[in-house]
């Protein structure tokens, strides 16, 4: 009878099949679908059933019930075995290397600019931008700096043409957000920035920086060592000391520089602080009254702060990188490290 | 600046110690450090020579009895011969060193003599070359005391300045000396001084024009008659060098000294190469040229202020004098200059030619209009007093004798408000005093006379400042409220762009910044935008601005690959610069984002895909649809410096280029593998993530129906049309579209490809009937057909 071979056909791959099915729950499905499954085998031979003589229908029956029965029974028992964790032994080297993979990661000057952004904008500061490429009067100009002024040279500018330069300090934003926005204002802006230096270990022909700018009314210097000493805390740890010397911007009077303590030898002298204990980090001061001029605020009724620092300075003493060349030449032994 | 402590004793009794005055002047904000000398020995004393002895053993020795304090006598052997009874001299102890360490003292026996210790010559001390016998020390100080703070005591101290710009009136030992009497509360002194004239009239001999007087309110000039050029004395040569400076003469080294003593640059000329008897002060005529003491041949322009006799210049104002009419050795009659110049004049001239002179940083920030009398008659004393000569009668001193100073208006309590302090009157006025700053009080206002050599004082809020820095810069508390208005709140424009570096990074992209500034070729290699071109750079390698990120990115792939690195991506992002004439700053500035990937890596011990421009794909796709991307397509595009490319578009929006770098770009930049780079559009990317606003939709509860089709199509039919042919006519019910087989081979007939796709549909609201399913497939095959050519299988 042509169904009971084809039956016994099934019943024989079936077992030989079995025999070597991999403990590995997608092969043991693909298993069970082609002998069991609604399409499988046996399901087929039943669906030969129509075309069998009706006498012979009984018995063909019957052995089909039987062959799906212990087929099911069979395979029930055998993948039960496979239930028990731990026993597949036939897995092969599980330490051999896992596929190649790379570790991304952001830039470190990334990092610190982000460290520094978070603790400002906590304090209410908005973030803002200005341009990389700008006019002598948002460079110069409106922050007090006028031409065949000595304060000019305190900034190597790069040029474009005759009144417009690669700005030399994110102090340019101050001046696009103040004529763009009454008082109060309360911002701080991150960027790139350029000056016509010898590229060594120290200095590079660009620099990134963070700006500050808080104006409203009664603004104190007292409240400018508030912040800036907060902030050291914040960055440095909270046992950083932070001290303010009197200093020159022509965009801020007073004008200070910001120290911090050393935290490297906790001011017991070391290469880092040159002996001295302490660490110039920023340079800051009240507004200068010339800048409100230039932007049409009344400084009888507004006074502020203004600050700025280096990132790459930051950055430096923060992870100890002695050559700033380091942060822009890509070398991915270096940006890893910081992943 | 360099000054010398003795100097500055000249003018203040101080009692600070250097290491005060060095942090107390830094606190002024005079940024001072004390050029610190560093002694090559160590436990060297005081000692007192009690006894003398010849060696019995050695004819040039001495067997000492040496006192070196706390009553212990030691013997010493000592070779000099000079060591003698009742002397002072340095001792070095058992176990002190020279030579910085090189050489330790031991106790020893020299001919059976003992010696414990030895007195030093100055060459053993490395404190000069004399090895003529040991040091015979003059002085007051006990036996037994440290030999350093001897030498501390009898020598000179340097503090070394470095000066804001504001502060012109520092740059001299006077200025120093009045911030040391701020440190001190006390006033310093002025030097006295007598002139003795003689009968000679100066008006005789000389005459002074002042052309242009807001160049040069102020000139003054003496003559000092029959003077004889020659070397310093001890003194001065003491002095000049005590600041660093080299004696060239007496006559060049008083005026220095003058120059450094009291800030005033003084210029001397000889006399009787000054033609027509007159002094001009005048811009430059047409093509006059001068020759200066440097031997520079300058073509003068509109920005050179000259001081000329009645034929040609003789000096470049307040910058430099010239060549011819200077003070030689034979020089007998001197004119000296002592002019007030205004101080954007010098500096335009000085800055013009690049020039920086001692004379042009003290008058570019400014002198004291009112000290310039004073400075010449001092340098008109000591030329006579050390070059000999007789001072003529009168000066000749043109143009105004001081400037007038408005009085200031200073507010207490507007000054306690803006430093956040609360100072009262007495102790705003004490220090007002400190400062020599008289006043008058008014009500509640004070009207502030500032003295004349500080020029940075004209507004309320420069005196708020010297308060905050007299009172100290932290003495003033730390305010730990603050306040935020909601006003002030501007919306971060570039948030999103610390999502697409997280999103990079942690796809294995490492972060890396780019010099913006690139040459001329980088910028002509993969953008046709014009490039901002620098007219003053570092080096033709760093002339423009970028155009591109790739540049950048290349040069990263090629020093990591130099440096071995064999598998890495890299992001970038960044501002880029394109030139636009009509814009004031002929710049239009945009941000960018570039991607680099670079695989040479060994074979891993399994199989895995090689890198190729399908998974870099991949990482793209990954990245645009986090940050917002929902409508991806791409498109086979020529782009300048690739092999092939793709452009990749949201919805209309194109948001980048990604594809195979060409060969001729590797080679130039000397990468020797494939680079695959996306270059992307960073503003328009931001667009596409704010404008992604999300809504719920519901998941479908259907089931989900799965068909496959294979079709046989013309080799160059590109996946991307059949795709969106098929996405296009599946509808709404075709969720996704799988090509899972992709075939090409002989049997298939010429240029042929056999492409099996696995659709699943599935609808939001019933079940889906193979009928329906079927018509859908049936539309799609049509469409492929009329479309692409392509046959179902």
């Amino acid at each position: 009878m042509h169904i009971a071979v084809r039956a016994e056909e099934i019943r024989e791959q079936f077992f030989q099949e079995l025999e070597g099915l991999p403990h590995d729950a997608h092969q043991i499905k693909l298993f069970k679908d082609k002998y069991l499954g609604r399409k499988g085998l046996v399901a087929d031979l039943f669906s030969t059933l129509k075309d069998v003589p009706v006498e012979d229908k009984p018995n063909a029956g019957k052995i089909l019930n039987e062959l799906r029965q212990s087929l099911a029974i069979k395979f029930e028992s055998h993948t039960k075995e496979l239930d028990n964790e731990g026993e597949n032994k036939n897995h092969g080297d599980l330490t051999l290397p896992e596929d190649p993979y790379l570790i991304g990661g952001i830039h470190p000057l990334t990092h610190t600019l982000n460290e520094i952004n978070s603790i400002f904008t906590k304090l209410g500061f908005s973030t803002v931008y200005g341009p990389e490429v700008d006019t002598d009067f948002f460079n110069f100009e409106a922050l007090n700096i006028p031409k065949h002024h000595p304060a000019r040279d305190m900034q190597d500018t790069f040029y474009v043409k005759d009144g417009v330069v690669l700005r030399t300090h994110t102090s340019n934003t101050q001046i696009h957000t103040m004529l763009k926005n009454d008082p109060p204002v309360k911002i701080i802006a991150p960027g790139r920035v350029f000056r016509n230096e010898d590229i060594s270990v120290r200095s590079y022909c660009l620099f990134h920086q963070v700006e500050g700018l808080y104006i409203d009314k009664n603004v104190s210097f007292a409240d400018l060592k508030g912040v800036l000493s907060h902030f050291a805390r914040e960055f440095f740890g909270q046992n950083v000391k932070t001290r303010f010397r009197p200093s020159y911007f022509p965009f801020t009077e007073p004008s200070a520089e910001m120290d911090m303590s050393c935290f490297f030898c906790e001011q017991k002298g070391c290469n880092i602080c040159k002996y001295e204990g302490w660490l110039e980090i920023l340079g800051c001061g009240m507004v200068d009254p010339e800048v409100f001029k230039s932007v049409d605020y009344d400084p009888d009724n507004w006074s502020g702060y203004a600050f700025g620092m280096g990132i790459e300075r930051i950055a430096m003493l923060k992870y100890g990188v002695k050559d700033i060349r380091l942060f822009y030449e890509g070398d991915t032994r270096f940006l890893g490290q910081f992943a | 600046m360099n000054t010398s402590l003795n100097w500055l004793k000249d003018y203040i009794e101080i009692t600070q110690s250097s290491l005060e005055l060095e942090k107390g002047l830094t606190a002024l904000g005079l940024e001072c450090t004390i050029q610190k000398q560093k002694y090559p020995f160590s436990n060297v004393v005081i000692g007192f020579v009690e006894e003398k002895k010849q060696h019995p053993n050695a004819d040039k020795l001495s067997v000492c009895k040496v006192n070196i304090g706390n009553d212990e006598v030691v013997q010493i052997v000592c070779g000099a011969p000079n060591v003698r009874e009742g002397l002072k001299v340095p001792v070095i102890k058992v176990g002190g060193t020279l030579d910085f360490g090189a050489f330790k003292i031991k106790r020893t026996k020299l001919r059976s003599e003992e010696s414990n210790g030895m007195i030093c010559s100055e060459k053993e001390l490395g404190l000069g070359d004399s090895h003529d016998g040991i040091m015979e020390l003059n002085t007051e100080l006990p036996i037994g005391s440290d030999f350093i703070s001897y030498l501390q005591s009898s020598s000179d101290i340097n503090f070394d300045f470095e000066l804001t710009p504001n502060r012109g009136d520092c740059f001299s030992h006077i200025g120093v000396a009045r911030e040391i009497a701020i440190l001190e509360k006390s006033q310093i002194t002025e030097r006295e001084i007598n002139i003795n004239e003689s009968k000679n009239n100066t008006k005789d001999l000389i005459k002074v024009t002042i052309e242009n007087e807001d160049a040069c309110p102020r000139y003054a000039t003496r003559i000092v008659k029959n003077v004889k050029v020659g070397p310093s004395p001890d003194w001065l040569v003491n002095r000049i060098q005590s600041i660093g400076l080299k004696s060239i003469n007496n006559i060049v080294d008083l005026a220095n000294y003058v120059m450094m003593d009291c800030g005033h640059p003084m210029h001397t000329f000889d006399l009787d190469k000054i033609t027509g008897n007159e002094i001009i002060v005048r811009f430059p005529k047409q093509n006059e040229k001068m020759q200066l003491l440097d031997e520079s041949e300058i073509e003068l322009n509109e920005h050179h202020l000259l001081i000329c006799d009645q034929e040609k210049p003789i000096a470049l104002a307040g910058v430099m004098g010239g060549i011819d009419s200077g003070i030689n050795e034979n020089s007998s009659d001197i004119l000296i200059e002592c002019a007030y110049f205004n101080p954007r004049v010098v500096r335009k001239s000085a800055k013009s030619l690049d020039i920086s002179t001692d004379a042009s940083k003290r008058f570019e920030r400014d002198t004291d209009i009112e000290r310039v009398e004073f400075a010449i008659n001092h340098l008109a004393i000591l030329i006579k007093e050390f070059a000999g000569g007789e001072i003529t009668k009168g000066i000749i001193d043109v143009g105004i004798k001081s400037k007038v100073i408005p009085p200031i208006s200073f507010s207490s309590r507007k000054c306690n408000r803006f430093l956040g302090i609360n100072l009262d009157d007495n102790e705003i006025e004490e220090i007002f005093d400190l400062l020599n700053i008289s006043y008058k009080k008014e009500n509640d206002i004070y009207h502030c006379v500032v003295p004349s050599y500080r020029n940075d004082l004209e507004r309320e809020v420069d005196l708020f400042e010297e308060v905050a820095r007299v009172f100290g810069y932290d003495n003033i508390p730390e305010e730990f409220s603050f306040t935020s208005n909601y006003n002030t709140f501007i919306k971060d424009e570039q948030l999103s762009f610390n999502k697409l570096r997280e999103i990079s990074a942690s796809n294995g992209f490492l972060e890396h910044y780019s010099n913006s500034l690139i040459s001329e070729q980088l910028c002509q290699l993969f953008s046709k935008q014009p490039s901002i071109q620098l007219s003053n750079p570092l080096s033709q390698e760093m002339a423009y601005l970028r155009n591109s990120l790739i540049p950048g990115l290349l040069n990263a792939v090629s020093i990591n690959e130099r440096r071995q690195q064999s598998r890495f991506k890299l992001v970038e992002i960044g501002q880029i610069h394109k030139k636009v004439e009509a814009k004031e700053t002929t710049s239009v500035e945009s941000s960018a984002f570039g991607l680099v990937w670079y695989d040479n890596a060994n074979p891993h011990w399994r199989e895995i895909p090689q890198l190729d421009i399908y998974q870099a794909k991949r990482d793209v796709f990954i990245i645009l649809k986090k940050m917002g991307c929902k409508n991806l397509k791409v498109k086979e595009t020529d782009v300048l410096g690739f092999e092939y490319a793709l452009e990749i578009k949201n919805k209309k929006i194109k948001i980048g280029v990604i594809g195979l770098i060409s060969n001729k770009m590797l080679k130039l930049f000397n990468i020797n593998n494939n680079v695959i780079i996306f270059d992307g559009d960073l503003q328009k990317l931001s667009s596409v993530s704010e404008k992604n606003i999300h809504r719920f939709k519901a998941v479908s509860q259907f089931p989900v129906v799965t068909r496959d089709i294979a079709l046989l199509v013309n080799s160059n039919i590109s996946a991307g049309k059949l795709t969106s042919t098929i996405k296009q006519y599946g509808g709404n019910i075709l969720t996704t579209v799988k090509l899972f087989d992709l075939y090409e081979g002989k049997e298939l007939g010429h240029n042929k490809k056999s492409m099996g796709y696995s659709l699943k549909f599935q609808s939001e609201d019933q079940t889906l009937n193979d009928k329906i399913i079927d018509k859908t497939i049936q539309k799609i095959i049509k469409a492929l057909e009329n479309e692409h050519g392509a046959i179902q299988r």
